[in-house]
């Protein structure tokens, strides 16, 4: 019997060789196994800033663990090579996919975003914005941050279709960001949609220093005139109105406006709260679970490790500076021909950056610091929404030039 | 897509001038639709005759606020004495702890 076992040794020893390559430690050595190592790190680094500074939770955390599932060297969940080249590779697709590639085609077909979309509709509230139409020019000003970004991100060697997709993160809002690149450059989506999600938990930190250094006290002091109440009727109005306008206008912005008008729809019109309350909870839980670990995932080291991530991260933050400026001094221009009870609070042209609620909450906290009993939040809102509105029309405006 | 830096500057340009378009359209069908209902609300509010003592919702709000605060300021007003009732019942074979307890059996 000893015979037989020594005389295999041979045999025991490869054995154990293969089970130990085939291990995800061995996958470390390899290469490129330092930088799993690395985003392994980040990964860690993001679910600590969403579960202990609680930033952006709900997507971040996904976003976080998708990235440690795709990072972990064996565990085969996402392949990058079956969405090379920008297309799904169908013919090795059943062959090949992990779990992560199956939930990424909503991501790449671009049905997430728009569902998303349809959650944050039924969750909003157009009131203020129908209450004061000017609301949209607030909104439109926000996004000149997009546009003077994507001409930074082409001189500094992006391609005009990544400079898109690097601008739009300037409209600081996520699906409309992971729309986007998903069509125009999805090699870039890990970084972009982890950029676009981090300013956005970082507006209270981002905005506030910017609207203070472009108005004066007694800007910020300006109390604004009560809202008119807005009638059901108009709500039920509004997301028609808008759908027809912008679907004739810009048809390429029509899935994620459509869809957000669909939503609010559902919630305004009153005969179909089982639907809204649907979209609102459980269908936008499931698809941000959906969404969050699927773009996590494809940050990958090859993708994620370079100097254009580097680039991304700082041009972002560019773009939200400047939306945010853009936003402030349009409300102060159109102060210079308005009667001075209709003056606008400049703070509240801040808000025309999407990051709905957040960025209209800054605007009530520094309304506030400078006047405690002004209440900017309602004003606030309505270039809040304008900017959601805003950033789809600028995806949608880039997609028909660029897509 | 190979553009030069001429297209990308127009490109962004007409972009941007694009979202303004958009949204001031949208601006202008609003207010259009804000001034028909705007008139339409002025209309329904002259035809109804002013009820005396009617109260605005800001006044309503006002006086539901001030009411919860003082109601929330308010406690039970309770007796404040403690007393540990001795509570003695005659002895009844019936209720008697011995006989409904399980006897253990005797052995030699």
């Amino acid at each position: 019997m000893w015979t037989s076992l020594t005389s295999n040794s041979n045999f025991v020893g490869e054995s154990l060789l293969k089970f130990a390559d085939s291990t995800g430690i061995a996958g470390f050595f390899a290469a490129m196994g330092w930088g799993n190592i690395v985003m392994i790190g980040v990964a860690f680094l993001l679910l600590y800033l969403a579960i202990r500074h609680k930033f952006e939770p709900l997507l971040l955390l996904t976003i976080a663990f998708g990235m440690l599932l795709t990072n972990l060297p064996g565990a085969n969940l996402y392949h990058t090579e079956l969405f090379a080249g920008g297309h799904v590779h169908w013919d090795i697709f059943v062959a090949k996919a992990g779990l992560l590639d199956y939930l990424y085609l909503g991501v790449k077909l671009g049905i997430y975003p728009c569902l998303i979309f349809l959650g944050v509709g039924a969750m909003t509230d157009f009131g203020p914005l129908i209450a004061n139409p000017k609301s949209f020019l607030l909104g439109a000003a926000a996004q000149i941050g997009i546009f003077v970004t994507f001409l930074g991100a082409y001189a500094i060697g992006f391609t005009p279709e990544q400079a898109a997709s690097i601008g739009i993160i300037g409209g600081a809002d996520g699906p409309t960001a992971i729309y986007l690149t998903s069509i125009l450059s999805p090699e870039l989506l890990g970084p972009i949609a982890v950029a676009a999600y981090s300013y956005m938990a970082l507006v209270p930190v981002i905005q506030p220093p910017i609207m203070r250094a472009l108005t004066t006290r007694k800007e910020r002091a300006i109390r604004m005139r009560t809202l008119r109440p807005v009638s059901k009727l108009e709500r039920i109005l509004f997301p028609l109105i808008i759908t027809v306008v912008i679907a004739l206008l810009l048809p390429s912005a029509t899935p994620l406006v459509g869809c957000l008008m669909l939503g609010n729809l559902m919630k305004e019109c009153g005969v179909v709260d089982r639907l809204s309350k649907t979209v609102q909870n459980e269908l936008m839980n499931i698809v941000v679970i959906f969404l969050g670990l699927t773009v996590g995932a494809t940050a990958t080291a090859e993708a994620f490790l370079n100097f254009r991530t580097l680039g991304i991260l700082v041009l972002g933050v560019i773009a939200f500076g400047l939306g945010t400026a853009g936003g402030v001094l349009l409300a102060k221009f159109m102060n210079l021909f308005s009667k001075e009870e209709n003056k606008i609070n400049p703070l509240i042209g801040s808000a025309g950056v999407s990051a709905v609620p957040m960025a209209a909450r800054v605007s009530q906290i520094e309304g506030q610091r400078e006047n405690p009993g002004n209440y900017l939040l309602m004003h606030a809102m309505g270039p809040n929404v304008a900017g959601v509105v805003g950033s789809a029309v600028a995806a949608g405006i880039l997609l028909s030039f660029l897509g | 897509m190979d553009w030069s830096w001429s297209e990308m500057l127009w490109v962004a340009l007409i972009s941007i001038c694009l979202v303004f378009v958009v949204l001031v359209l949208l601006v202008w069908i609003m207010k259009f639709f804000g001034n028909i209902f705007v008139h339409r609300q002025a209309a329904a509010h002259a035809d109804k005759p002013a009820t005396q003592g009617q109260l605005h919702e800001e006044e309503i709000a006002a006086i539901t606020t001030a009411l919860k605060l003082y109601k929330s300021d308010l406690h039970d007003r309770e007796s404040e004495v403690l007393t540990i009732l001795s509570i003695k019942r005659a002895y009844s074979p019936w209720s008697s702890k011995i006989h409904g307890l399980t006897q253990m059996p005797f052995r030699k």
